[in-house]
């Protein structure tokens, strides 16, 4: 299958500060990926720049369209949630379906309303008079009625409760993502997501620093709980990083084979997190 | 054509109670003015004494259904005054108030153009806030012509079947009606150029769409003077400034053609108020270029407006 989102060198400066600086990759249909990085690395300007709400150097191509110039025809097929509590706080649930379904040729509204059932919503409930959990609630009840092929997701769940977290994602996962859909997600919590993706990208300074899918990421990289005797044979195969837990050495390896690691100590998958630590080293003074 | 039609829609939830509700509650409280002030004046000619019995007959009592039936919908015009403000602030928060709350993320993950949307936003302005006003004020005035009736009738003047019977009484909510692409023409720079200023501005949309035209007039008039150049401000004031705010008001095109010595209008001597002759006096007026120059700048504004909201970035 031919990839989804092709990007390549995207570029973009704001003033003479790079906020791309020639990221390059590819998404696949049928993935849920995750685009990681710190703050100010470009991940909401790359985000913008798929969904063609910013200009930019360099080609992109999103479902075969140019964001820049095809957006409107874009959006048939692309969904996101830009950030939580964006609703107008004028808007009714009842407002929200009626114009969902009114200028939406893919949106099924009966989906929306099964959603909202399992919610305290009610169609007369104004966004104004909603917490910020119901308001998320109420988004993604109308993002999921609406069968598009890519959903762009940029920190859905900040400044939410683990409560509302949890069933984000559990939601997202259960009713909504099958085989022909592409979700493309930003987030802080790396470790929310860990359990969903099936892709991770990292981003330091507008550019792609890893990019992977889970199960390659598992081959690629060993955390080693190294023996104290075994130190000076760990540190010859040049781990990436090492730290220390109750006194034993943790290390990281890239790209070294189990069975020269298993020697060495315990082996294991290092988590996302740990291995966003690592790579994001330099990017931190 | 089905997502102008929601686009519409969703306007109207949004602004239902500056596009409904206060032109109601004005009416509303119109009317019981006026109800108020009959009844009132009833009670004065009963604790007078004096019952007073005014019975008109024949020629005058043509005459007074005449005038009742052709100028009885300017009773409603504190209403179309105050269609000219709400058009107004409706304008300038038209494409600033979803930028503000960044709303506008939620309007743009949707497939609806932002050419629709700025189209959906001028036909509220020009046709739809209009459209409800005339039917309120309809409203208004046919009842306030049935309290001046029952006054009447209370007097042992009976007008109510004349008044009915008469073809002016309809014809004069037409000839309204028939003033509304008149008014939408005129009122397009005006429009155009506030959601130009609502699309552009980060704050302050009002001092930015008032403040920007008056300070370079006033720049202008000040360097006429001071050097003596030989440009006309006057006409600058008039031609540019006035036209881009003032646009709105029902009636301002009578204001705008006033010196322009092209167009000759037949306004009716007598009978100022006769709806009649103030359509057809209001339909010359479209026979000036200016007009027409105007209707080019606001839908270039209006272009502008649509440019600006796809391509500016939101932070």
């Amino acid at each position: 299958m031919s990839a989804i989102i092709t990007a390549a060198n995207l570029s973009k400066h704001y003033g003479n500060k790079a906020a791309l600086d020639g990221a390059s990759f590819e998404i696949q249909p049928g993935r849920v990926v995750g685009l990681i990085g710190p703050n100010g690395s470009g991940k909401t300007t790359t985000l913008k720049a798929i969904l063609g709400l910013t200009r930019f150097d360099g080609a992109l191509s999103v479902l075969g369209l140019d964001p820049r110039t095809q957006r409107d025809q874009l959006m048939n097929d692309v969904c996101f949630i830009a950030d939580v509590a964006i609703l107008p706080r004028w808007l009714r649930v009842r407002e929200a379906l009626d114009f969902v379904q009114g200028v939406h040729p893919r949106f099924n509204r009966a989906k929306a309303e099964q959603y909202l059932a399992r919610t305290k919503l009610e169609p007369n409930m104004r966004v104004k008079a909603m917490s910020k959990g119901m308001v998320v609630q109420l988004h993604l009840a109308l993002v999921m009625a609406i069968d598009a092929r890519l959903l762009v997701l940029d920190e859905p769940t900040l400044g939410l409760d683990i409560l509302y977290r949890k069933q984000f994602y559990q939601n997202l996962l259960e009713d909504y993502f099958d085989e022909n859909k592409t979700i493309l997600i930003t987030t802080h919590q790396i470790e929310e997501v860990e359990n969903i993706l099936t892709d991770l990208m990292f981003i330091a300074d507008g550019k792609i620093t890893l990019a992977a899918s889970m199960d390659e990421l598992g081959q690629r990289f060993t955390e080693v709980m190294v023996e104290p005797n075994q130190l000076n044979a760990a540190n010859a195969l040049r781990p990436m990083s090492q730290r220390t837990v109750f006194g034993k050495a943790i290390m990281l390896f890239d790209g070294v084979s189990r069975a020269q690691l298993s020697g060495l100590g315990e082996l294991r998958t290092p988590s996302v997190a740990d291995l966003f630590v690592a790579t994001m080293k330099g990017a931190y003074p | 054509m089905n997502t102008m039609k929601w686009l519409i829609r969703r306007e109207l939830w949004e602004h239902k109670g500056s596009l409904v509700w206060a032109p109601a509650t004005v009416a509303g409280a119109l009317a019981s003015l006026a109800t108020l002030a009959a009844f009132a004046g009833r009670q004065i000619s009963i604790n007078g004494d004096i019952p007073q019995s005014v019975v008109v007959t024949g020629g005058p009592l043509e005459h007074l259904v005449q005038t009742l039936t052709q100028t009885y919908m300017a009773s409603s015009l504190p209403l179309f005054l105050m269609l000219s403000v709400l058009v107004f602030f409706y304008c300038l928060g038209a494409l600033h108030d979803d930028r503000r709350d960044r709303s506008i993320l939620f309007w743009q993950s949707l497939p609806v153009s932002d050419l629709q949307t700025v189209l959906s936003k001028a036909a509220i302005a020009l046709l739809v806030a209009p459209l409800i006003t005339i039917a309120i004020a309809l409203l208004l005035s046919l009842f306030i012509l049935l309290v001046i009736c029952l006054v009447m009738a209370l007097h042992g003047t009976h007008i109510a079947g004349p008044v009915l019977m008469s073809p002016g009484l309809y014809r004069s909510a037409f000839n309204v009606i028939g003033m509304l692409p008149v008014y939408a023409l005129w009122a397009l720079p005006t429009v155009g150029w506030l959601l130009l200023v609502s699309s552009v501005a980060r704050s302050k949309v009002f001092l930015w769409a008032v403040g920007t035209p008056l300070a370079a007039s006033l720049l202008m008039l000040w360097a006429e003077r001071f050097f003596q150049l030989d440009f006309n401000s006057g006409w600058i004031m008039q031609h540019v400034v006035e036209r881009i705010l003032l646009g709105v008001l029902p009636g301002a095109w009578f204001l705008f053609t006033s010196a322009d010595e092209q167009v000759h209008l037949s306004m009716p001597d007598a009978g100022g108020l006769q709806v009649g002759g103030l359509l057809q006096a209001s339909w010359q007026t479209l026979g000036s270029a200016s007009a027409w120059l105007g209707v080019a700048a606001g839908i270039a504004m209006l272009a502008g407006a649509v440019w600006i909201r796809r391509h500016r970035e939101e932070g």
